[in-house]
């Protein structure tokens, strides 16, 4: 949850005080035109950034993954190496087995002693979102995590979120593809320019604010 | 300590991974040593100067009924300096031109001078402004020196011919004239053919003073001329290029390039990886990265410091070089590697937060670097404010660190100063670092 989070860099505002929540079993969007403060707002909310006002409150014991816009992985490194260092240094059990299986899960296995840096735009996507699964999180905080991706990887990745949200979990992406937020978002949130523009259910979206927000 | 070790780890592998960065980090370290140790080789190189012969040496001259011979003489200096024979103008054309850093000139009636003995013949010497000015004149000081010492030689010979024949008496040369003299003996032999009194007594004990007297003549010559001898004994140890000076600027330029750049680098990289914010997603503390990238350069350092100690000793004792501490101490010097690794390391952070960019930490540690190596270099008596300077960075901690670990016999106090010097200048960067991390979270 998110009370009142800002953010500046220097002198220029990000992000205006937000307040956000993330319910169990919902899956929400996050849109908004570039420069937004999207990424930023899912940056506090995994805790990859200090808010500059607000807080971010989290429940204790909560497993969160994140997925970052650009890849956040070590380039000279494998995709097993990276998988098997964040598994270790997120305290996984068994960091081994878990960085085989999801070199599996996501498809890495053909190159997964070369270097991550060498692999395709869409593969290294992929490993960034294998290490956002790492530990088996209950909240996917995903940054236009589909932007690089196959459609049968796609299919994938909804799939893995619907699951999750089926099970009790979260997941808040970010996307610029309003056809995502139409089939797989439970929720909104719009940002303009740092401030929250709209926040509400996928159907209040539709009737009442899409084409005015986006006109 | 678990993530401090799983990054430092993790940096390990990279490193491993990227053989052509180990080899530009390793080499281009090593390469400076060589070219500082070369430069600094020069000090102790021949510098060329002019011998402008306008008197027209013979090869071989003769004073005092002794014969010199010239190019054995040239020879001889040659050991100090490069002679070359120039012309007057082409000395002075060179010497303008920065290709010879001082001429000799020999001006005619040089010889005549020396031959008659009456008044001192001149050299004339002249040098530039330039840095090996002094040495050069220190260096011709020294020749004249030397020619001095063998000429007093050969005057002392000459004039103890003279002394002879006034002791026993003969035939004698002077400015080219022959002459006859009686001589002590001489005396005495005459004196014995008179009748004897009071004024012959006072003739005989005149003459036999002066000849016991005269007989000392040739140690008291040769004790005037030289009031205080100079022996020059040659001990078997280290030649200079494997000297204690040497062996520990190379460690620590070595090191402190290393550990700085790869510090900065690994730093900045975490930023340019786009992990730092993975990092900082709960899995890691800033305080954690930058013990870990301060730990990173001491590893490194230890490993490329123990690979040069080895050889430096593998050298000395393959050379049956005396003198030194090479294995004894290997874990003293290790220790200081360690440590000078760490502190160095924890600028290398600082800087590397503050870039926050690995091209730009690189090009920033390069800058910072050379700086701190150069003004390490110049030395403390030259140039006060440089000592001042270079006591607020590990490098010159580490030099001396270094030496006397390996050299003396007694290190243990001077070697804890340095250790503190090395642990608070650490300690400080790494605070400093700390707070420069946050940067690349921005």
């Amino acid at each position: 949850m998110a009370c009142g989070v800002a953010r500046r860099f220097g002198s220029k505002t990000a992000l205006q005080p937000i307040d956000l929540e993330l319910r169990e079993g919902e899956t929400t969007a996050l849109v908004g035109p570039n420069g937004a403060g999207k990424s930023t707002l899912i940056g506090l909310l995994a805790g990859a950034l200090e808010p500059s006002a607000g807080r971010v409150q989290r429940r204790a014991g909560t497993r969160i993954g994140w997925a970052p816009q650009r890849p956040a992985h070590y380039g000279r490194l494998s995709a097993r190496q990276n998988l098997e260092f964040f598994a270790r240094l997120q305290a996984v059990p068994r960091p081994t087995d878990v960085a085989a299986r999801l070199l599996e899960e996501f498809e890495l296995g053909a190159d997964e002693e070369g270097s991550s840096s060498n692999l395709s735009v869409g593969m290294r996507q992929r490993l960034n979102l294998a290490i956002a699964a790492l530990s088996d999180p209950q909240v996917l905080l995903l940054d236009e995590p589909a932007a690089a991706l196959d459609p049968r990887q796609r299919r994938s990745l909804w799939a893995r979120a619907g699951r999750l949200t089926g099970s009790g979990g979260a997941v808040l992406f970010a996307t610029q593809a309003l056809e995502e937020v139409e089939r797989f978002a439970d929720c909104v949130v719009i940002l303009l320019d740092g401030s929250l523009g709209f926040s509400g259910s996928l159907a209040e979206y539709e009737h009442e604010h899409a084409d005015r927000l986006f006109a | 300590m678990n993530r401090v070790r799983l990054l430092l780890g993790k940096d390990l592998r990279i490193l491993w991974r990227s053989p052509a960065l180990l080899a530009v980090l390793v080499a281009y370290p090593v390469a400076i040593a060589v070219l500082v140790g070369l430069v600094a080789g020069y000090a102790s190189a021949k510098p060329r100067v002019a011998l402008v012969d306008q008197d027209g040496l013979p090869r071989v001259v003769e004073l005092g009924g002794q014969r010199f011979d010239i190019a054995r003489t040239i020879r001889r200096v040659s050991d100090d300096v490069a002679l070359v024979r120039l012309s007057a103008d082409e000395a002075s054309k060179q010497l303008r031109a920065g290709k010879i850093v001082a001429s000799v000139t020999v001006p005619s009636g040089f010889l005549a001078d020396l031959r008659g003995m009456v008044r001192s013949p001149r050299l004339e010497l002249r040098t530039t402004a330039g840095g090996l000015s002094s040495r050069v004149t220190q260096q011709v000081q020294a020749l004249v020196y030397s020619l001095n010492r063998q000429l007093q030689g050969a005057f002392i010979a000459a004039n103890l011919e003279y002394v002879e024949l006034i002791r026993h008496g003969g035939t004698g040369a002077f400015l080219g004239r022959r002459f006859e003299i009686l001589g002590l003996d001489g005396m005495r032999r005459l004196l014995e053919d008179l009748p004897p009194g009071p004024r012959l007594d006072r003739l005989r004990t005149f003459a036999r003073t002066a000849s016991l007297a005269l007989d000392q003549t040739d140690e008291a010559l040769q004790a005037t001329a030289n009031p205080i001898e100079l022996d020059e004994v040659r001990e078997p140890g280290r030649s200079w290029v494997l000297s204690a000076q040497v062996q520990s600027y190379a460690l620590a330029l070595t090191i402190t390039f290393l550990a700085l750049m790869l510090a900065a680098g690994a730093t900045a990289a975490e930023r340019d990886e786009n992990a730092i914010g993975r990092l900082a997603h709960g899995l890691t503390t800033l305080g954690q990265l930058v013990w870990a990238k301060v730990a990173l350069a001491a590893a490194v350092a230890f490993a490329l410091g123990l690979g040069i100690t080895l050889s430096f000793g593998a050298v000395i004792e393959l050379g049956q070089v005396e003198g030194g501490e090479p294995w004894a101490r290997l874990p003293v010097v290790l220790a200081g590697v360690v440590l000078a690794g760490a502190s160095l390391g924890a600028i290398g952070v600082l800087l590397g937060a503050l870039a926050r960019d690995a091209r730009t930490a690189s090009l920033v540690a390069l800058g910072v670097v050379l700086p701190i190596v150069f003004l390490g270099l110049v030395p403390r008596e030259v140039v006060p404010a440089a000592g001042w300077i270079s006591d607020a960075f590990p490098f010159v901690h580490a030099v001396r660190f270094f030496g006397f670990a390996l050299y003396e016999s007694s290190p243990w106090e001077a070697l804890l100063g340095e250790a503190a010097w090395l642990a608070g200048l650490g300690g400080i960067s790494g605070i400093a670092a700390r707070v420069g991390a946050r940067r690349l979270l921005v």
